[in-house]
């Protein structure tokens, strides 16, 4: 069988040649020796068999000698190959190592490095931990001082503005008592020039007057003075243009018989005043500003109108806001232009609605809306005020100045308010009054029964003559009287109980008596 | 001095007369003055003129006017000058009283000091 051999491993044919001559020649040797020793009869055969046999001896022992150098190189190959193969095993054994280290070394360095990481993402977190947890203190703290110094500014301002209002409200005090001061100067020096110059004063005073009221209702404080009666609408239009500085172009238009609660009437008086000093400032100097009066079901409609600069939309908007009382902050606030913002506030609290539109005079015209439950009307009730004003028709006036009574004046000049209509309007306490008048019996009153004594009529006489200096009743010329000595304690007690020991007997004497309470059909006993 | 009282009116004496203080010398009017009115009280008037209307209805004197609306005489004067001027009241001087001579007031006088 032939081994599958490299070309070059199978023995070269020249190399089988020495062997086939050395066999080819020991075999002609044995050849010739046989033959020379054998008989010449068997010599010839001898010679043809034996040359025979040295010839496939030649040829066995040539590929005797082939053969083995074949298996020879064979077994050689077999063994380089077994070789390369234990080589190879050995290779891969040693690589498989290899690879199995490399990845030992791989997972080790992985597991080294992932415990690195967690390591250092731990520290990283404990890190933030704690600079976040500082942060937070840090914020937390900052909050707090942020709060407190919030509490401290909040009360500070708190106190400021209370401070702010306080004064304020002993500014009102001291212009409502200084304008009070200066009426009765008005009342007491009769020479024109020092007429002119208190009523300059005055005039100065009650602007003083409305910018403290400002700033007491700016500072929520209490805001103005009360009136303890219904202030006719007029009184409130002309108490809102004396405070403002170009009163004299203002012109008043109304026909309108009511009058403004007592609560309400400083609020209202002094809205319309911003109203008009607006107005009359934002005008031309030489331009009127009107006032119209309209009486509409849901109250009284004031509109000022003036004939100055027409406002933009933006300022329209803001004018708006701020009348309507939104904004009660005090922030923006000029030192100059607090009128709309007191408008707004007064608005807020009494429920006055104030609206802007053009004028038809070119200018700006602003509504004020006074809601019905602010207003009350003249209240048409019996005709008694006349009877009981009566006493002042005996002997009238006479040439004296007469005492100064202020709640006498307001009274009486009410009863002449009323007069349009024809009717009067219920005062203070007058139904009790009355009440307790039916009740009562009439006090003994020496001035209307015995007319025949002459000294009891002239007692009369003078009774009446007093009355007329006083004309209402007695109760308000009381009231001031105590309010002129005790003027603390005046307020409380004051109206309802003085009311009847001199009132009462009118309707027994009313009809003896002239029924007109400012007729004097007796003459003037001066003339 | 005074203080604010409850009656008091919010309206000041120079809203009342426009910012006039008085009617200079050669007012026709004086403290004794006659006033009469000339017509009745309209809607939307002033409501001094009209309570001067309302009182002068009988010949009434410019100082009892201003007794009774309780305003100083100059500011009443004002008011009256006014109406005057819009022909609404006419006024005339009181006569002279008839008793002139000094010897019955100095008997007068006697007679009251010997009260």
């Amino acid at each position: 069988m032939t081994a599958p051999t490299h070309p070059g491993e199978r023995p070269a044919p020249r190399t089988l040649v020495p062997t086939f001559a050395l066999t080819a020649v020991v075999s002609a040797l044995v050849v010739v020796a046989a033959v020379t020793a054998a008989p010449a009869s068997v010599r010839a055969p001898l010679a043809l068999g034996a040359s025979a046999a040295a010839l496939l001896l030649c040829a066995a022992v040539t590929w005797a000698v082939h053969a083995a150098r074949a298996a020879r190189g064979a077994r050689r190959r077999l063994e380089a190959v077994s070789q390369d193969i234990g080589r190879l095993l050995q290779q891969q054994a040693r690589t498989t190592e290899e690879a199995r280290q490399e990845q030992q070394r791989l997972i080790d360095e992985l597991a080294q490095q992932r415990s690195e990481f967690a390591e250092s993402f731990e520290q990283e977190r404990t890190r933030n931990q704690q600079d976040v947890g500082k942060e937070l203190d840090w914020y937390r703290q900052e909050n707090d001082r942020l709060t407190a110094e919030l509490e401290r500014a909040l009360r500070e301002r708190a106190v400021a503005i209370a401070a702010a209002g306080n004064a304020a409200g002993r500014m009102q005090a001291l212009a409502t008592a200084t304008l009070a001061d200066l009426r009765a100067m008005e009342d007491r020096h009769t020479g024109e020039d020092i007429l002119a110059d208190l009523l300059h004063l005055d005039h100065r005073t009650a602007q003083a007057g409305r910018l403290a009221d400002s700033i007491a209702v700016l500072t929520g404080a209490r805001s103005g003075r009360r009136w303890a009666r219904p202030i006719s609408m007029e009184s409130i239009l002309r108490g809102a243009m004396g405070r403002i500085s170009g009163y004299r172009r203002v012109r008043v238009h109304s026909v309108s018989e009511i009058a403004v609660a007592g609560h309400a009437a400083e609020g209202v008086m002094h809205a319309l005043a911003e109203l008009l000093d607006n107005a009359a400032n934002f005008s031309p100097p030489t331009a009127e500003v009107h006032v119209y009066v309209e009486e509409v079901p849901a109250g009284v409609i004031v509109s000022v109108e003036d004939s100055g600069l027409v406002m933009g939309d933006v300022q329209l908007r803001r004018a708006e806001r701020a009348v309507a009382g939104d904004i009660t902050e005090l922030g923006g606030l000029t030192g100059t232009r607090l009128g709309l913002a007191v408008v707004g506030r007064l608005s807020r609290k009494y429920g006055l609605k104030v609206s802007f539109r053009p004028s038809a005079r070119g200018g700006t015209g602003v509504l004020m809306l006074v809601p019905q439950d602010l207003l009350t009307r003249p209240v048409t009730d019996e005709p008694e005020p006349a009877e009981e004003t009566e006493p002042a028709e005996p002997v009238p006036v006479a040439a004296d100045p007469p005492p100064v009574h202020e709640s006498a004046a307001s009274d009486s000049a009410e009863e002449f308010e009323e007069g349009p209509t024809g009717l009067p309007r219920r005062r203070r306490g007058r139904t009790l009054a009355e009440a307790e008048r039916r009740s009562a019996p009439p006090p003994a009153e020496p001035r209307p029964a015995p007319r025949g004594a002459d000294a009891q009529l002239r007692a009369a006489r003078f009774n009446s003559f007093r009355q007329a200096v006083r004309p209402p009743a007695p109760d308000s010329a009381e009231t001031s009287a105590e309010a002129y000595g005790a003027p603390g304690e005046a307020a409380p007690h004051a109206p309802v109980p003085a009311h009847d020991p001199v009132p009462a007997p009118h309707p027994e004497s009313g009809s003896e008596l002239t029924s007109h309470p400012h007729a004097y059909p007796e003459g003037d006993p001066t003339s | 001095m005074s203080r604010p009282g409850r009656d008091d009116a919010p309206d000041r004496l120079y809203t009342i007369t426009g910012g006039r203080s008085g009617t200079g010398s050669d007012s026709p009017f004086d403290l004794v003055t006659l006033v009469v009115a000339e017509s009745e009280p309209v809607p939307g008037m002033q409501s001094e003129h009209a309570a001067i209307l309302r009182l002068a209805k009988f010949p009434t004197s410019v100082v009892e006017i201003a007794a009774e609306l309780k305003l100083p005489v100059s500011i009443t004067k004002v008011l009256l000058c006014d109406l005057q001027a819009a022909g609404r009241v006419s006024a005339r001087h009181p006569y002279r009283p008839a008793i002139t001579d000094p010897d019955i007031l100095e008997q007068v006088l006697v007679g009251l000091r010997n009260l």
